[in-house]
């Protein structure tokens, strides 16, 4: 890692390259590195328009109420007088029912797509905080107490990273809702609620350990520095060292891992959802849509189109601005 | 018999689409009970002789590859119940009679099969005569003998073994309510049956059972030699006297049939021998293998489907006679029990059923899929379609706001309100959990309250098979099809208090008026009963309602391009497989 402890600007010294062009011209000295990433990606434009494509479908999702209401549909009602008896959709695109209606039942499609974009965008924040977090503070101590520590917390994330991700999500709904109280006293409701938390649980469980291999080997090499050597041998409690010292230093790898994540499981949900082992009705989400929509490609393109464009937009910028967030943090990479 | 996709009605009621009904009408126009009906006629012709008349230009060679997405649950020939097993069981094992399908309009005839006759009934009725054809061989080679016969019936005792099969032989045989097969201590001495000589088999029945000679067609009546009997393992080689024979079998995956070398034409007066071979793959993905089949490319073009086209496949299908459609005997239902549910309250569920918003969720075809007002379908003889006010397998029921609010305020004035309705679904199949919640959204809005439970697709048989499970509607059986066209294949079965032990009740019925009446029409002559199964019908619809009929299954299947005389058997409301060939082998 080329970027030095924010209060200091020996690192950027040591690795000219690092800030040339920006710190040539335009910044000015005392500015922190996360400071000049973000000045760098503000100026990025495929940054700034995925960014916008992100906050839209955020606002979508935190709007999807407000939306349906001024729309005046809901999401879970059957309208089956809107389908004729094949259950072809008789409608199309109108003033109430924005994209028309689901075939066969007759749910409004523009309130099932505004509502599905929240188990994607809810589920991938989630668990992507909670991975994050395990992650950071399980690579910070394996790095930094070595020891045993080490050698416990690095057999545990191998021990992880060697589970199969699938089978263990697959297996894990029956457990968990026999631990509720068995799918007999669940409602449909609970039962879809159960597995949306299953899936945080799972994507998150899954998600920690890549990231604390990457932060247990930055401060492997972070600890031999001066900083930190100057910190120990003052007495500064381990803690501050850890999140103090250490801690900024891994601003860069933790936001690109977290940027680069969201998208994967985005991914990750609706394909998982495709597959019938996410989230399940009466849940809206685009995965499920998907898999139900692509009998349906010929008859009523739009049903399918909806779900897809709705996915492969969000992943699609979620995965640019990772890739622009990474540049901006370390300009090596930059083409 | 069971409907083949008894798991799937359970909660789901149907993956797909249905079937086109009225083999006279092509555009088939909606209810138009006309169109409907008379495909099952009591026909026989007990002189029938072997060999079966030629089909117009068929020829002979190649291996027709059938994708299924359903999955008979068994082929060994005591146990077989499910259409699609009896149906291809039909390949490699012969029984003592046989359907042949005749004429223009494909209509069923029961001939004798390895019998030389349709057995001769004694004067008392309870002694049956079956006179066996000579010189019938097991594919490798061993002659059959007149034992193997009576130890199949025999082995059809030993229910706790092969608890899927049918049950009749235990209700009318002699002692079949005491004899509990050969595998027991004494199991060889059962006075039932009896072989005088190495061509006569001999039935002893306790009560009159004149519908014998149809239920002999059934696979349970394929001779078995003990030697050979390894049980529950027997299914996996079982020993073939129809013009294929097991080559392979994995439950559950594929079944691959080749020619059996033994099988003389001359003896079967209903089987062909045209292709080389047949390939059963089962749990194939429905919409996946139906596209497939309607495409034809490639080897697609030798496959087939027994599934109903599912409705969202209906812009694909670019030549008509890619489907094979026709009649199958079969009735789906909406099963509530009578033991939970008051008939004040029966009848109000009835008034607030949305039939459908349910048939446009469930993704039914109205064109080919006729809404029922009866128990029996129209295919059994003697049918006579009535129709209930509010039970026409039509109508909005609750999505109608003041038809759901009516029902509430009656529901109240009973003083039932809020009266709970539970059943099964399958959590993780798309349709089954669409109609529940729509079912629920409306129940809900007439004044009920509503428990559904979400199960496991693999598992939800076992939940609704049983018939004391802790919910109040929707236990199987949810569809029924005929076991031969008579309704003593029906109301015995399905409505009588000794069903609920036997496992077959619809609406869990425990009354001694209704078996009485049920009695005393199945002791009637044969066409006496004809008329009056419809009168049962609709005494058991007016006075008790256990069941709310949805619709008459029938047959609308996909098949390759290169499949001959594809046609639909409507014993059983599926592909006559016996007399496919290919064109092009």
């Amino acid at each position: 890692m080329s970027i030095g402890s924010p209060d200091s600007t020996v690192g950027v010294e040591e690795h000219p390259a690092s800030a040339e062009p920006v710190r040539g011209a335009a910044t000015p000295h005392g500015k922190s590195p996360s400071r000049i990433a973000f000045d760098r990606l503000r100026k990025d434009r495929v940054a700034v328009t995925c960014a916008s494509i992100v906050l839209f479908f955020i606002l979508l999702a935190v709007l999807a109420p407000l939306l349906t209401k001024l729309e005046g549909q809901d999401y879970s009602t059957f309208h089956t007088d809107l389908v004729d008896e094949f259950g072809y959709p008789t409608i199309g695109v109108n003033g109430s029912h924005w994209l028309g209606v689901e075939p066969k039942t007759g749910r409004d499609n523009f309130a099932r797509w505004v509502y599905g974009a929240r188990p994607s965008l809810i589920i991938a924040f989630l668990a992507t905080v909670v991975g994050t977090i395990i992650g950071v503070v399980m690579g910070l101590l394996a790095g930094f107490l070595g020891g045993w520590t080490d050698r416990v917390i690095s057999w545990l994330i191998d021990f992880v990273l060697s589970l199969p991700f699938l089978l263990f999500a697959i297996a894990l709904v029956p457990i968990v809702e026999s631990m509720r109280g068995g799918s007999f006293n669940l409602t449909p409701n609970e039962q879809a609620s159960i597995r949306f938390y299953v899936l945080i649980f799972v994507l998150s469980f899954f998600g920690w350990a890549g990231l604390a291999r990457i932060i247990r080997g930055e401060v492997l090499s972070l600890r031999e520095r001066e900083f930190v050597l100057a910190a120990k041998a003052i007495g500064v409690p381990t803690r501050q060292v850890l999140f103090k010292e250490l801690l900024p230093n891994l601003v860069a790898p933790i936001v690109i891992s977290a940027s680069l994540a969201v998208p994967a499981y985005v991914t990750a949900e609706a394909g998982l959802s495709f597959l019938g082992v996410g989230l399940v009705e009466p849940i809206p989400s685009w995965g499920q849509t998907i898999a139900v929509a692509t009998n349906w490609f010929k008859a009523d393109p739009l049903y399918l189109w909806l779900p897809v464009v709705g996915i492969t937009a969000l992943v699609l910028a979620l995965a640019l601005l990772g890739d622009a967030i990474r540049d901006a943090f370390d300009p090596k990479t930059r083409r | 018999m069971q409907w083949k996709r008894i798991t799937a009605v359970a909660a789901t009621v149907m993956l797909a689409a249905v079937a086109c009904g009225s083999p006279s009408s092509n555009s088939g126009s909606k209810g138009d009970s006309n169109t409907l009906g008379g495909a099952q006629v009591k026909a026989t012709d007990p002189t029938a002789k072997g060999p079966a008349p030629d089909v117009d230009g068929a020829k002979k060679g190649g291996t027709i590859t059938v994708l299924s997405d359903v999955t008979p649950d068994t082929f060994d020939p005591t146990n077989i119940y499910y259409v699609d097993g009896n149906q291809i069981g039909k390949l490699f094992y012969r029984s003592l009679t046989q359907y042949r399908l005749d004429g223009a309009d494909h209509k069923p005839v029961l001939v004798p099969d390895l019998a030389e006759d349709l057995g001769t009934k004694s004067a008392d009725g309870l002694t049956w005569t079956f006179k066996l054809k000579q010189g019938i061989k097991y594919q490798d080679g061993t002659p059959v003998k007149a034992e193997d016969y009576a130890y199949a019936i025999k082995r059809s005792f030993a229910h706790e073994l092969y608890d899927a099969g049918p049950t009749y032989q235990q209700q009318f045989f002699l002692d079949g309510d005491k004899y509990k097969g050969p595998y027991v201590k004494g199991g060889d001495n059962y006075k039932g049956v009896e072989t005088p000589d190495d061509h006569t088999l001999v039935i002893h029945l306790a009560k009159k059972f004149d519908d014998l000679p149809y239920y002999a067609a059934f696979p349970l009546f394929t001779p078995i030699p003990k030697a050979k009997d390894t049980q529950k393992n027997y299914e996996q080689h079982p020993m073939a006297t129809g013009p294929y024979q097991v080559s392979s079998y994995q439950p559950g995956t594929e079944l691959k049939l080749t020619k059996n070398p033994s099988w003389d034409p001359n003896t079967d007066p209903v089987r062909h021998q045209y292709v080389d071979g047949f390939d059963f793959k089962f749990s194939q993905d429905l919409i996946k293998a139906q596209r497939q089949v309607l495409a034809s490319s490639g080897p697609d073009a030798n496959a087939l489907n027994y599934s109903n086209l599912d409705v969202s496949l209906l812009p694909e299908v670019k030549d008509q006679s890619q489907m094979i459609k026709g009649a199958s005997p079969c009735t789906i239902m909406y099963t509530m029990d009578t033991r939970k549910i008051p008939l004040d309250v029966r009848k109000l569920i009835a008034k607030a059923h949305p039939y459908d918003g349910w048939r446009k969720v469930a993704g039914l075809n109205p064109t080919d899929d006729p809404p029922a007002s009866t128990i029996l379908p129209p295919a059994v003889p003697g049918f006579d379609k009535y129709e209930l006010p509010g039970l026409t397998g039509t109508g909005k029921g609750a999505e109608d706001d003041a038809v759901a609010a009516e029902v509430k305020s009656e529901l109240a004035k009973i003083g039932k309100s809020n009266f709970e309705l539970s059943w099964y679904y399958s959590i993780d199949d798309k349709i089954s959990t669409q109609t529940t919640q729509f079912r629920k959204q409306m129940f809900e809005k007439a004044g009920f309250k509503v428990r559904a439970i979400g199960v496991p697709k693999a598992k939800i048989r076992t939940f609704t098979g049983d018939q004391n499970a802790p919910v109040n509607i929707g236990k199987s059986p949810t569809g029924w099809c005929s076991d031969w066209p008579s309704g003593t294949s029906w109301f015995p079965v399905l409505f009588k208090s000794d069903a609920i032990g036997l496992g077959n009740s619809v609406g869990q019925l425990e009354d001694k008026a209704l078996d009485a009446e049920i009695d005393a029409v199945t002791a009637k002559a044969p066409d006496e009963q004809l008329k009056e199964w419809t009168k049962v019908d609709k005494d058991i619809m007016e006075k008790y309602l256990p069941v709310l009929p949805l619709y008459y299954s029938q047959s609308n299947f996909p098949v390759g391009k290169n499949i001959g005389h594809a046609i639909n058997d409507p014993t059983q409301g599926l592909p006559e497989f016996t007399s496919l060939y290919l064109k092009q082998p």
